[in-house]
């Protein structure tokens, strides 16, 4: 069977060590060991955006990462942008604006979504157009999701750390 | 003290973000893929290898062998198993013959993915290939294959509708125009891929865990297909990644779920890739279709005569019956006096379709429209003018039997075409194509018509709901209605608040497990905010009346003379507060009195089943839009890009403002993908594109500015005025587009999808 | 099921070497090419799976002696936000800014990009046009030795280069361009980035005194590799950017390349298509 290796690594600001197989996904990391099922599986190739996870800040696509590349990092998933107060206007824009719909890709586009805020807090429509571009959704037409991530830039400041 | 008054608060047409909403944007929400049973198995399923072939023989002792299989089956494990699909003409495991790519050989469950995974390539299956069938147009001809001995001449399904005579239309027409058109195969890809966990408690009842849209009637089928009571069957749905149609159908993957969980005694959970959904859920159905019209000088129609041929693929499934609602785009979406409709679904040893959301109209609808644009060119009439002449208005019955209680298509027309500016803007384009540079830019409209008050596709179209008031005033709505991510939840809390006059937060809804849930027969034909919203109002409407009656005996006032406003108990005339409701029914809680648990149901009532010519009215409401694109061609490229969609929706009345808005922008980008992105490609029955890679849907930086009108006809029938409209956003975007990109470059393309190289070669002439 | 003994995180390139020497390693780096191949099973793992990106070496981007040399794990976000590439190296901004998306273009780097070889890999043809050149390193006779090889060569075929198994691709040198030198990119697709390119186009030249001098023109996915087009640079060389000599080039690109039919266009289009690009991009050059 698969080579085991023990890795150390922050997981939404808690200290963790697993033991995974050089393989595996981050992904099926997230999901099949230490389940937290918020970070989804959409197509496996890098293509939907639905796995979409941060790693030492940068968003990433879990299911074409190396669990075992997670060794020493910074790890936040959509339970960590959850519980972060600083994310409550975002998620709470995708709610009021009707990004939503069948929500299976949303923890994706609000991981991305706040990956593009923090690197420009005052991003326009067309930027944060191109920054979702690696997230499909299938229900909504994205315009509700772009009007909801443009309004939380347009009140610029509430999401500044 | 003076009284304190409450004012009547109403929360039809506001903007309701939807009460699941929080929970999905915190990565909360439970999806089948999320959910785990103790002790559960995981299963995966062996595809054939072949297009057409015998099986010699299947060997899975290897397979069997391997550490953590716990069950390996094969149809000849599987006895019991009965046919499924709308033909019945399909084993769930296939027993001596495959017939696609997709069939189901084996499967395996295992400890794991990753060994049920290793274990189905350890089976070992020989063949001996049959000869293989994969155009349609093949599918009649003397000596092609058989697919089934049942269907000799390979014919899986027809339909014929008549009314009038062709000939007498012909002989009246000046003008006649005859197209083929041919549209390819789409998929639904809903973000979350298929999946389905089953269970036997040790009585022998099943608990499945399912994505189904329509659990109530697939109770019975699982029922049959394992020679159980359906009463021992219960369905739990989880909230679903995405329905549009796909999940309509029982398809092989659920009864082989549910054998293998019976056979180890284990719950077993199914969960398929991304490549498997693309290969093995069902499609769009493709459709080769032939369209003659004619109109007179003076811009009336005359007559259709239509010849379709479906690629009906290995099995059938739903995709084989969207001709019954094509015919009612080609008989009733305008005035035609004379309609001649044949369709054919034959087989081949291609993909199978299912429905897909507008469930062949939009098929339909991209031939209508592009010939009501070449026909008024003949005539020398405005496009615009030219329909709004032939369309059809309020009170018509039309030759079919459809009758339009309420119709807002010619104000659909004409707001649309205003808000966009359509006439002037076709006119200034159409001038500008020869001009220099290698964009051009165009304008196109198309309508439609839809089922918007239910469908009468089963014996009955009817949802049940119970109401259960708690002594504090809360309210649980449970429905028969699935939700499946459109918002038909919080539509229905909506329509509850509504009558009760309680805030939306005093609402749960149930909606998810048959053993809780009135029966319903699925989410839809754009059935569920008509159907299960007035079965939600009949149920509040009683519970309301109840209440005022109680409340009546204590305030001494007449129940007429009362209101529920705000979670309170107040008098109509002045809004005056009597008593909060929750004391009212604390007290109907602790009287012997209470019954606070209250049934309902609706049945669509006026509409008929079809006869066998298919004349009748399918529907209590029918749904009306217009959509005009505007877009731009890169002649050196063939690349278009849509720049603004203006659309024009009948919707009877809105009654979630955001819902409804994000039902018809998601619908105009799904259809944007079938107009100019998204592409099936099977070839030899291979697909050759099972990815998001080469399936290319609309991503964020490709949407369209999207200007959306409702006109609010106020259907008699309809929950509050309101119709369906889930379906109706899709539907006429490919004609849309196809009409633009004439108007900017002269050219019209009868084939989709508009992909680059296609429009190239068009506007190069270059035959394929 | 993974056949791998070993899995090794280097954290000099020296320790990396020696660990390829020992044979049978699979490389990671972004993992972007890498998890999704080897899922297919188009890709099969050695024995040691060794992860080089905690290798500083690996990372950063200098200038020294008329080279901008790029770190091979330097992320295709990381080009982006490099200001010597934005400023030095717009061509190879360009391709990077149509790259994927942006989760990929924060995992991906430009090392694997060129290692993974792909006909339409995107950073490839703009390289090509920089006449780039790849640094690998390898232990031998107990001390790393480097060896410089210049891109067009070390492209073989799709997913095939002339690293040897030993070798490890620690960056990618790009001579600084010459005064005066200008060159585009463009990729042919509907979205503005995540599309698979069905064909690119690079152009550079310097324009002095209204003629191209030093033309480079390199074309994706329209041959087993990305590819420089020698006969459309020698029909520009010397003559000035007017639109008889762009056409001309134009009518040359569409012969010189040799696409195949597949999944995302077929041949007759793509060879159109280079044409149409080759004339859009060799006006913007022009133009700018």
């Amino acid at each position: 069977m698969s080579l085991l290796r023990e890795i150390r690594f922050t997981l939404n600001g808690v200290a963790r060590q697993v033991s995974v197989p050089v393989t595996m996904t981050a992904l099926a990391m997230l999901r099949d060991v230490l389940h937290l099922t918020g970070t989804k599986y959409g197509c496996g190739e890098g293509e939907c955006g639905a796995c979409t996870i941060l790693v030492d800040g940068r968003s990433v696509n879990s299911c074409v990462m190396f669990a075992v590349d997670c060794d020493g990092r910074q790890v936040t998933t959509i339970e960590g942008i959850a519980a972060d107060a600083q994310w409550q206007p975002l998620r709470e824009s995708l709610v009021e604006h009707g990004g939503v719909q069948c929500g299976f890709c949303t923890p994706g586009m609000v991981v991305q979504a706040s990956h593009v805020l923090s690197r420009d807090p005052h991003a326009d429509r067309q930027a944060i157009k191109r920054g979702l571009e690696g997230n499909l959704c299938r229900c909504t037409g994205y315009k509700k999701i772009v009007d909801a991530v443009v309004a939380v830039a347009d009140a610029g400041g509430k999401v500044a750390p | 003290m003076s009284p304190v008054t409450v004012a009547r608060q109403s929360l039809i047409g506001r903007r309701i973000p939807k009460l699941d909403a929080p929970e999905k944007a915190s990565g909360q929400t439970r999806y089948i893929q999320d959910i785990d049973l103790p002790g559960q198995l995981h299963a995966k399923i062996l595809r054939s290898s072949r297009l057409h072939a015998r099986i010699l023989s299947i060997d899975t002792a290897k397979a069997a062998a391997l550490p953590g299989v716990h069950c390996v089956i094969t149809a000849a494990d599987v006895p019991e198993q009965r046919p499924i699909g709308v033909n019945k003409d399909q084993l769930p495991l296939k027993t001596d013959r495959v017939r696609s790519y997709r069939d189901e050989i084996a499967a395996v469950a295992a400890e794991s993915p990753e060994i049920a995974e290793a274990a189905l390539g350890l089976i070992e299956v020989t063949y001996e290939d049959l000869p293989p069938l994969v155009d349609p147009r093949l599918s009649k001809q003397p000596g092609a294959p058989i697919l089934h001995d049942r269907a000799a001449d390979n014919v899986a399904m027809t339909f014929t509708y008549q009314n009038g005579d062709v000939a007498e239309g012909e002989a009246e027409s000046d003008f006649v125009v005859e197209d083929e058109f041919s549209l390819h195969y789409v998929t639904h890809c809903c973000m979350g891929v298929s999946g389905v966990i089953a269970e036997f408690e040790p009585s022998g009842n099943l608990t499945l865990y399912s994505n189904t849209q329509v659990p109530f009637l697939h109770k019975r089928e699982f029922a049959e297909l394992l020679g159980i009571d359906p009463g021992r069957i219960r369905i739990i749905q989880p909230p679903i990644g995405g329905g549009f149609g796909s999940k309509l159908d029982i398809y092989p993957f659920e009864p082989i779920c549910i054998f293998l969980a019976k056979k180890t005694g284990r719950p077993v959970k199914l969960v398929f890739s991304r490549e498997e959904e693309f290969l093995a859920s069902p499609t769009r159905q493709p459709v080769i279709l032939r369209l003659r019209s004619g109109a007179r000088k003076d811009g009336t129609l005359t007559f259709r005569t239509v010849r379709t041929l479906h690629d009906n693929g290995a099995y059938t499934s739903w995709g084989a019956t969207t001709p019954f609602v094509m015919m009612q785009t080609f008989s009733s979406l305008y005035r035609v006096p004379h309609c001649d409709y044949f369709t054919e679904a034959v087989y081949t040893n291609n993909p199978y379709a299912g429905s897909f959301r507008g469930y062949g109209n939009l098929q339909a609808t991209f031939a209508v429209e592009q010939h009501m644009d070449k026909l008024a060119a003949l005539v020398g009439m405005d496009p615009l003018d030219f329909r709004l002449k032939n369309a059809q208005e309020p009170g018509e019955v039309t030759p079919q039997g459809m009758h339009f209680k309420s119709c807002g298509f010619k104000d659909c027309l004409t707001i649309a075409a205003r808000r966009s500016d359509y006439a002037d803007k076709r006119r200034q384009y159409e001038a500008e194509r020869r001009q220099p540079g290698t964009v051009k830019r165009g304008i196109g409209i198309a309508s439609m018509l839809h089922v918007g008050g239910g469908a009468k596709i089963y014996p009955s179209d009817g949802c049940g709901t119970i109401l259960k008031l708690d002594d504090f005033a809360h309210v649980t709505l449970i429905t028969g209605a699935s939700e499946i991510g459109q918002g038909s939840e919080t539509v229905l809390a909506q329509l509850v608040c509504e009558e009760l006059g309680v805030p939306l937060d005093a609402v749960t809804v149930v909606n998810n497990d048959t053993d809780i849930t009135p029966w319903d027969v699925g989410v839809h034909a754009s059935r569920t905010t008509f159907i299960a919203g007035n079965s939600a109002i009949g149920a509040a409407r009683k519970a309301r009346e109840k209440i005022l009656l109680a409340a009546a005996k204590v305030t001494n006032l007449a129940a007429e003379q009362l209101d529920l406003r705000q979670g309170a108990i107040v008098r109509s005339e002045d809004g005056q507060l009597l008593m909060p409701l929750a004391k009212m029914l604390r007290s109907l809680h602790f009287s012997d009195k209470a019954e606070l648990v209250i049934t309902s149901h609706y049945y669509e009532p006026p509409s008929q089943h079809q006869d066998k010519e298919f004349k009748g009215d399918v529907s209590a409401a029918y749904a009306w839009a217009t959509q005009v694109v505007e877009l731009e061609v890169d002649t050196a490229t063939g690349i278009v890009r849509l720049d603004k969609v203006t659309a024009a929706h009948d919707v009877g009345r809105v009654l979630n403002r955001l819902g409804i808005e994000g039902q018809i922008e998601g619908g105009i980008v799904m259809g944007q993908g079938y107009a100019l992105t998204e592409d099936l490609l099977v070839e030899e029955g291979v697909c050759r594109n099972p990815n998001f890679r080469d399936y290319k849907l609309v991503t964020a930086p490709e949407i369209p500015e999207m200007d959306i009108s409702f006109v609010e006809t106020q259907d008699g029938e309809g929950p509050q005025g309101a119709k369906g409209v889930g379906e109706a956003p899709a539907i006429c975007m490919a004609a849309a587009v196809a009409n633009a990109i004439e108007n900017a470059t002269g050219v019209r393309i009868t084939s989709l999808p508009f992909t680059p190289e296609r429009v190239y070669r068009a506007l190069r002439a270059i035959e394929d | 099921m993974s056949a791998i003994e070993r899995y090794e995180v280097p954290r000099d390139v020296e320790t990396a070497a020696e660990i390829l020497r020992g044979g049978a390693v699979t490389i990671l780096a972004g993992g972007t090419d890498l998890m999704p191949q080897s899922k297919a099973g188009r890709v099969s793992f050695g024995k040691v799976l060794m992860n080089i990106r905690r290798i500083p070496e690996l990372m950063g981007v200098a200038e020294a002696d008329g080279m901008i040399r790029i770190g091979a794990l330097t992320s295709i976000a990381d080009l982006l936000e490099l200001d010597t590439v934005g400023r030095r190296l717009p061509v190879l901004w360009q391709a990077a800014d149509q790259f994927a998306s942006g989760q990929i273009r924060n995992m991906g780097t430009i090392g694997g990009n060129i290692c993974n070889a792909s006909p339409a890999g995107d950073t490839l043809v703009p390289l090509l046009v920089l006449n780039a050149e790849v640094e690998l390193a390898s232990k031998a006779g107990g001390r790393l030795v480097t060896r410089r090889v210049p891109l067009r060569d070390f492209l073989l075929g799709p997913g095939r280069t002339a690293r040897r198994p030993e070798e490890l691709l620690t960056a990618v040198a790009v001579p600084v361009p010459p005064d005066g030198f200008r060159a585009r990119f463009a990729k042919l697709g509907t979205r503005p980035a995540l599309d698979i390119s069905t064909v690119s186009v690079a152009v550079g030249a310097v324009v002095r005194g209204g003629a191209a001098e030093d033309v480079r023109v390199a074309f994706g996915a329209v041959a087993p590799r990305p590819i420089r087009g020698p006969r459309t640079e020698a029909t520009l060389d010397g003559r000035p950017l007017a639109k008889a000599v762009i056409d001309a080039a134009a009518e040359v690109a569409h012969d010189e390349v040799t696409p195949i039919d597949d999944v995302r266009a077929t041949a007759w289009y793509r060879r159109q298509m280079i044409h149409n690009l080759t004339k859009e991009v060799l006006s913007h050059v022009a133009a700018a």
